[in-house]
């Protein structure tokens, strides 16, 4: 210590002095880490113009966040990395064949319409990249469903399309060459495996909490088990939907984004496995092979009422 | 238990710092909740130690005696160790044990003659924010005309309220008579049926609290092991359900409601020494630390000891202080004037540099993560009500269980958003309870 101790300049504030460690900033962080091995798979699959779409995402949607805080003369936030994390997840649930301009928009347009409309981080209902997913689906249906297969860029069905056209085309499909990745569909969702340990990641730092994963993962497996059970032939087994599509992608990194989701434990295993139940009735029955992002979208919507799952407040025995 | 857990490292050091005790002591007139206590000294009055300085008129406050043999030199203003503005009573001279008076046997006295030793020692209750401790111990016979619920378990607190502080656990592994003579005599005083003392887990057992606990041949003691590194385990609501299961009715209620008195073992010690002395308590133990100061440790100062003059009994600082704390860094009160006296109250002093504090400045808006509902102890929604108070909606707060909260501050603790949730608790109370009255 240099000179005597400074006595006139103590801070003071009301308790606790002391915090933990975990910033906003650091989940972010974390976040994009946890996304690292299912980008690098979608590259290593798709080629380096998968890596392009990546970063033109995460270029778009940090630049569309500083320009509305600039012309709004708000605070710049996009060094919560919070934009970075939108514009990955954005590119990821696309297909490896989009165009630049497509990306650009769904990436401002989960910026744009899904955060700061709302007034940014932690104010928007709905997950932002899945609302580019569905504005991008709803304007260009052709562009959407446009997937290719790995590495020969043959355009093909995902494993999920070609179950809509034929329930008994499922038998064709190899589950762990599924689990692998040996599969079309967004660039960032056809590795399972390299989800799961991006999820698995999230879970250990404490990033994402159990909750919502396991809730969503047995919704869906429990309905799929179900399903197979009643008519083996006419209904895929539960590997099928876990590996095939979004699911593991939206139980792990989408329906447990926090803004989104609700807060108390009740609610979000509720909310999880509702989610995962809707999932499924999207797939049976809905218009749309893959009825992950619908699903997620919906329960978003029911958040506020899933909180009223809230504890009993200590000592009250009547309910608030 | 909900709440959070605090590494190794946080655990205080529980052992002995001996230091030179000052020749001047601030003995604030209100150290707890409740009413203060009237001087019974003018300045120029020369003063023994352990003599009367201020009386307590309703047990709703306690009596001072002065720890100094010395001259009362003025009454002043000060602020508490909680920070409360308050008048004082400045003493110089030197601190003497005071001298023995005759004692009689403490197991021959009545309950009686136990609740007039126990008003007259002037101990306070548990928790960083206490109350005189007659006033949740007494059984009906002893509380006078006040009607009271009869209580059934006296708990025994050998945690501190939060993990950093130490005393309580230091004094629960010392051999002494005091504390077991303590007990017994709080046990007749609260009529209670039965003893169980909380201790910490990641100690081992303390020997002197486990021939307590053989000594009892009815076998109305019982032992609870706690982990200490968890909280607010020690905190007096949260411990209660730990240690007995039993919910305490918030946000008014009181620890009598569930037919428990609860007491900390300093406390416990400190009734148990005045009864073999007969002379009160002017001494109060600290748990001091923090990267400013030089040690860590538990010390014996006399009650009004200034945390300046602490600090240079101490060595004073080896770095720069950011934050001066009176309580552990969890619960304590940051103080920006080291002349405030350190009180019966006060429990530590934790002298913190600018890396071991954490700088709120801006905070970000809730990110609805749920991780203050994953601990809070009182199974709130802190974030939901942290918005309510930041946007001055402080009813629709108070209708989802503002009162509820016992402001351990584990909310803010976990928050990746950085809120200030416990201040905006606070705020929200104090605007309402303004607009009350």
């Amino acid at each position: 210590m240099t000179g005597p101790p400074d006595t006139t300049r103590l801070i003071v504030s009301m308790s606790p002095h002391v915090r933990g460690t975990l910033t906003v900033e650091r989940m972010m962080g974390g976040m994009l880490l946890a996304l690292v091995p299912a980008a690098g798979v979608g590259v290593y699959l798709f080629g380096l113009s998968a890596l392009l779409s990546l970063l033109l995402a995460m270029a778009t949607a940090v630049a569309v966040e500083a320009a509305i805080e600039i012309l709004t003369k708000r605070e710049l936030t996009v060094g919560d990395l919070h934009a970075l994390v939108i514009g990955l997840l954005t590119a990821l649930i696309l297909p490896p064949t989009a165009a630049w301009w497509l990306i650009m928009t769904g990436a401002a347009t989960a910026v744009i319409l899904g955060k700061m409309l709302f007034g940014g981080l932690g104010a928007y209902p709905f997950n932002p990249p899945l609302v580019a997913w569905v504005v991008l689906k709803l304007s260009w249906p052709e562009r959407m469903n446009s997937f290719v297969a790995p590495f020969t860029g043959e355009r093909v069905l995902t494993p999920l399309m070609a179950f809509k056209e034929d329930p008994a085309l499922f038998y064709s499909y190899d589950l762990w060459d599924l689990f692998l990745g040996k599969q079309a569909g967004g660039i960032g969702m056809v590795c399972g495996l390299a989800i799961v340990i991006g999820g698995l990641y999230l879970l250990v730092r404490g990033i994402i909490r159990w909750h919502i994963p396991v809730a969503f993962l047995l919704g869906v497996g429990l309905f799929a088990w179900i399903m197979h059970t009643i008519n083996v032939d006419l209904y895929p087994p539960v590997g099928f939907h876990l590996a095939g599509g979004g699911v593991l992608l939206g139980a792990l990194f989408l329906a447990p984004e926090p803004v989104t989701s609700p807060v108390t434990p009740k609610g979000m295993l509720a909310f999880g496995l509702l989610a995962g139940i809707l999932t499924m009735i999207l797939r049976m029955w809905g218009s749309d092979p893959d009825g992950t992002f619908y699903a997620i979208l919906v329960m978003n919507a029911a958040t506020p009422l899933f909180n009223y799952l809230a504890p009993r407040a200590y000592g009250r025995w009547e309910r608030a | 238990m909900r709440g959070i857990t605090l590494k190794k490292k946080n655990a205080p050091v529980l052992e002995r710092i001996e230091i030179t005790p000052p020749g001047t002591v601030v003995l604030p007139l209100i150290q707890h909740l409740g009413e203060p206590a009237e001087p019974t000294v003018k300045p120029g009055d020369k003063v023994k130690s352990g003599q009367l300085i201020a009386a307590a008129p309703t047990d709703r406050s306690v009596p001072l005696y002065s720890p100094l043999t010395g001259t009362v030199s003025a009454l002043t203003t000060t602020f508490s160790s909680r920070g409360q503005e308050t008048e004082a009573v400045v003493i110089e001279g030197t601190h003497t044990i005071p001298s023995k008076k005759t004692s009689a046997d403490p197991g021959s006295l009545s309950p009686a003659q136990l609740t007039t030793a126990l008003r007259e020692a002037g101990l306070l209750g548990p928790g960083p924010f206490p109350s005189p401790l007659i006033r949740d111990l007494l059984a009906p016979e002893q509380a006078g005309s006040r009607p009271v619920k009869r209580i059934d378990t006296l708990l025994v607190s050998a945690l501190d309220p939060e993990p950093s502080l130490g005393v309580n656990r230091y004094l629960a592994g010392i051999e002494s008579e005091a504390l077991g003579v303590g007990i017994a005599s709080l046990k007749a005083v609260s009529g209670a049926e039965q003893v169980v003392i909380a201790t910490d887990k990641n100690l081992p057992l303390p020997e002197p609290l486990r021939a307590i606990v053989a000594a009892d041949e009815e076998e109305t003691t019982r032992i609870v092991r706690l982990n200490g590194r968890r909280y607010p385990t020690g905190l007096p609501i949260p411990l209660i359900k730990a240690a007995l299961v039993r919910e305490v009715p918030l946000p008014y209620g009181r620890p009598r409601d569930v037919g428990v008195a609860l007491c900390t073992v300093s406390a416990a010690v400190s009734l148990g020494e005045t009864l073999l002395t007969g002379a009160p308590p002017v001494t109060t133990l600290l748990t001091v630390g923090g990267g400013a100061l030089g040690k860590a440790g538990i010390v014996e100062v006399p009650l009004g000891t200034t945390i300046e003059d602490l600090v240079s009994a101490l060595g004073g600082f080896v770095r720069q202080p950011a934050k001066l704390i009176v309580g552990g860094p969890l619960t304590g009160f940051a103080h920006y004037d080291p002349s405030v006296p350190l009180g019966k109250d006060a429990g530590g002093l934790f002298a913190l540099t600018e890396q071991e504090i954490t700088v709120v400045g801006s905070y970000r808006e809730c990110i609805n993560c749920g991780r203050c509902v994953a601990v809070c102890p009182v199974n709130l929604v802190p974030g939901m009500l942290s918005m309510y108070c930041a946007k001055d909606r402080f009813e629709e707060a108070a209708a989802r269980g503002l009162f509820t909260c016992i402001e351990c501050g584990c909310c803010d603790y976990v928050c990746p958003s950085r809120r200030p949730l416990v201040h905006l608790f606070r705020h929200a109370k104090h605007q309402l309870m303004e607009k009350e009255q």
